[in-house]
């Protein structure tokens, strides 16, 4: 095994390069500088900054800020000091061509593992902790800014007979729950049959879904899944495992310039987010069990649901809140089997005109 | 005994307090480069001090892998993921040394000192002064309920703070990573006064708005001008003697073909402001040449726009390699150049402007 080799010396003090051989010893290298002093590098004393690469100079420095540099072009040189034993197995050389696309490979696989488990389980837990440690008022401004963004004032519906109407379905639900939250409804000017829920009791309703609706049950079936989904801090829970994910994507990308990017969009979001199957059926189960404490026929949510299934085929975009409730056919059967169980016989909602009138009333 | 560099009277015999000279090497060094010239036989790669009178073209190459560094990519990846992004720092700081490393000028590689744990406290103190203030000011009043008066004071202070930091930042991590930055063991660095900078962003920013845009150029060179002419390498300054003006009338031409050559003319802009700028870049008495062409940038672009599609971001290294290359291929230093009498500088830079710059998306490219 060659112990001396060729390499260049620069001083940390000028950027005279010059010629040298270093020798390697037991516990250092011997350095003979062309036209000067031979120097004794301790092993202990140095640092190899480069040559862990393939392609790459060995490039050994030893001192504080200004070392004094020792370049080899040699890889054997790091062979020989790995050789040496112990105090010399921490220099290292570039891998094996083989053994490197392995490790890159290896190493590919796992981050997709590994951001997978996080994507499915890491990070909603982490939401989740963090969600219910978020004071209510902070999830009312939340969600307050969320509904200000997505439903601008002059696009609401302020008629005053569909609120009011509205309105008192949501009393009649919330009557026996817990006040931690307010719900408000804004009904909004759109033709999209969709509604959702905003962190901190705020649930916005789109004119198509009012339009659709063929009784107050209905309506009140959807109100109840999507006050649900505030109780259990669904949206709240979404707006942050969307940030984290995207903080952690951005951390991972290194796009850091993105981190301020999620942090001040994180209200904004809202309506584009799907919640997943298991969100969806919590909300389902506690929204049935809602209606049938408010004694509102429990079948109003399936009896929506089912009149949307046929278009489930090639559904036109204005139908998103079928796109955005996934397996709708199971929740129907199971919704259905649920209203089956309740015992308490219903009573009608009551309104003043016609459903068919009042559903009307925001369009018109 | 006195410092022979800085002429500190404290100097011990060891190394000097005051510049962190050791004293022994630099006079060696010293008494070394009273006896050259001396004849070196078939120096390697290049050499060790190019004769000071004839003159010379002096070449960058870029001899990193592209396969290479997507391996460190994916490696910082998955270690980014294992801890939840706090290696972030590490991995950036490890592509920077690959890259550094890989690029060298007449044959002697660049070298790159930063470390993973400065980026980390640079950020650490970004986060503190300036991004969560930023984040504070734009969330805070409306999670509190404050007024809609109180929410828009709030932002537009956030607005200004954002507008005084970018020159800040850019200073920061220009002097951050020039002071990480070494050529045969030669720190370069940055010795331009902040508040010089702010002064001039500022007056720039406001008389670019005033004159409808026309500023731009002559702006966009006083920076350049700023940048280039506080840099040193060790002990010795670079030099800008670029006015600006040059460019008004190629700026004109860009901004009225902008909308007949679908915005393409601006390579043919960006292309003619870089030679400028090169060209009136020297060190001692040499010279910069640049040889990009509005064509040759355009190709670049467009390659690694479609890099980038075609492999959904997962070509990134391919992309940074190609870029790499185009600087180090279409630069050269020309002229006369004598390393004699260039000595090593001190300096200790904290890494909060390199995690400033990151945030406003300004990286301070050098080509």
């Amino acid at each position: 095994m060659a112990t001396v080799f060729a390499a260049h010396y620069l001083d940390g003090q000028t950027p005279v390069r010059r010629r040298a051989s270093v020798r390697v010893a037991a516990t250092g290298l011997e350095i003979a500088v062309e036209g000067g002093a031979t120097l004794w590098w301790p092993l202990g004393a140095i640092r190899q900054t480069q040559g862990i690469y393939a392609g790459e100079q060995i490039r050994l420095e030893r001192g504080g800020a200004m070392p004094e540099t020792l370049l080899v072009d040699d890889p054997a040189l790091l062979v020989t000091l790995r050789g040496i034993g112990a105090a010399g197995r921490r220099f290292r050389g570039p891998r094996r061509p083989s053994l490197r696309v392995l490790v890159t490979a290896l190493a590919a696989l796992a981050v997709v593992a590994v951001g997978g488990a996080l994507h499915v389980w890491g990070i909603p837990a982490a939401s989740s902790v963090v969600a219910s440690i978020l004071p209510v008022s902070w999830e009312d401004r939340i969600g307050r800014a969320a509904v200000a963004q997505l439903a601008p004032s002059e696009r609401r519906c302020l008629d005053p007979a569909l609120q009011a109407t509205v309105d008192a379905i949501v009393a009649r639900l919330v009557v026996r729950a817990p006040d931690t939250y307010r719900i408000r409804v804004t009904i909004v000017d759109h033709p999209a049959v969709n509604a959702f829920a905003a962190p901190g009791g705020h649930i916005v309703v789109l004119r198509g879904l009012l339009e659709r609706t063929r009784t107050p049950e209905e309506l009140a079936g959807v109100l109840a899944h999507e006050i649900q989904h505030v109780y259990h801090r669904h949206p709240t829970r979404l707006v942050v495992q969307h940030t984290s994910a995207g903080l952690l994507a951005a951390a991972v990308a290194g796009d850091v310039s993105a981190l301020m990017a999620y942090s001040l969009e994180a209200a904004r979001i809202l309506g584009t987010l799907r919640y997943s199957r298991q969100y969806e059926a919590e909300a389902d189960a506690a929204g049935l069990r809602m209606l049938a404490t408010a004694r509102v026929d429990p079948r109003g949510l399936s009896s929506f649901l089912g009149q949307l299934v046929p278009a489930e085929k090639g559904a036109p975009p204005t139908l998103a809140y079928f796109a955005s409730h996934p397996a709708t056919a199971e929740r129907i059967t199971t919704l259905q089997r649920l209203a089956a169980e309740v015992r308490d016989t219903p009573t009608p909602i009551v309104t003043s005109r016609d459903w068919k009138d009042i559903a009307r009333l925001c369009g018109a | 005994m006195t410092c022979p560099r800085c002429q500190e009277a404290e100097a011990s015999s060891e190394r000097c307090p005051r510049c962190g000279v050791v004293v022994a090497t630099y006079l060696a060094a010293l008494e070394k480069m009273r006896r050259t010239p001396a004849p070196r036989p078939s120096a390697p790669a290049a050499p060790l001090v190019p004769a000071a009178a004839s003159g010379g073209v002096y070449a960058l190459s870029f001899h990193g892998h592209a396969g290479t560094l997507f391996g460190i990519q994916i490696v910082n990846m998955l270690r980014a993921l294992l801890t939840l992004g706090g290696y972030y720092f590490w991995g950036k700081a490890r592509v920077r040394s690959y890259v550094f490393g890989q690029t060298a000028l007449e044959g002697d590689r660049f070298a790159y000192h930063g470390t993973g744990g400065e980026l980390a406290r640079g950020f650490a103190r970004a986060m503190a002064f300036f991004i969560l203030p930023v984040i504070a000011l734009n969330l805070l009043p409306r999670l509190l309920g404050a007024g809609p008066l109180l929410e828009r004071s709030a932002q537009l202070l956030g607005y200004v703070v954002v507008s005084v930091f970018m020159p800040i930042a850019a200073v920061g991590a220009h002097r951050y990573r020039l002071s990480r930055t070494s050529w045969r063991g030669i720190r370069f660095s940055f010795r331009g006064r902040t508040r010089d900078f702010v002064k001039l962003f500022i007056g720039g920013s406001m008389l670019t708005t005033l004159t409808l845009g026309l500023y731009y150029p002559v702006f966009d060179t006083r920076r350049r001008a700023f940048m280039v002419a506080h840099a040193h390498f060790g002990n010795r300054p670079f030099g800008f003697d670029g006015n600006g003006r040059q460019l008004l009338l190629p700026f004109v031409v860009a901004v009225l073909l902008t909308v007949p050559t679908l915005g393409l003319g601006w390579f043919w802009y960006v292309a003619r402001k870089r030679r400028y700028f090169w060209e009136h870049t020297t060190f001692d008495r040499a010279r910069f040449r640049s040889t990009v062409t509005g064509r040759l940038l355009l190709n670049l672009v467009g390659g690694n726009v479609l890099l980038l599609m075609v492999t959904l971001g997962l070509g990134w290294p391919w992309v940074l390699v190609r870029n790499a290359r185009f600087a180090c291929d279409t630069v050269r230093l020309a002229g006369a150049l004598d390393l004699a009498g260039v000595v090593q500088a001190p300096q200790s830079e904290a890494a909060t402007g390199d995690a400033l710059s990151t945030f406003l998306g300004m990286d301070v490219g050098i080509a």
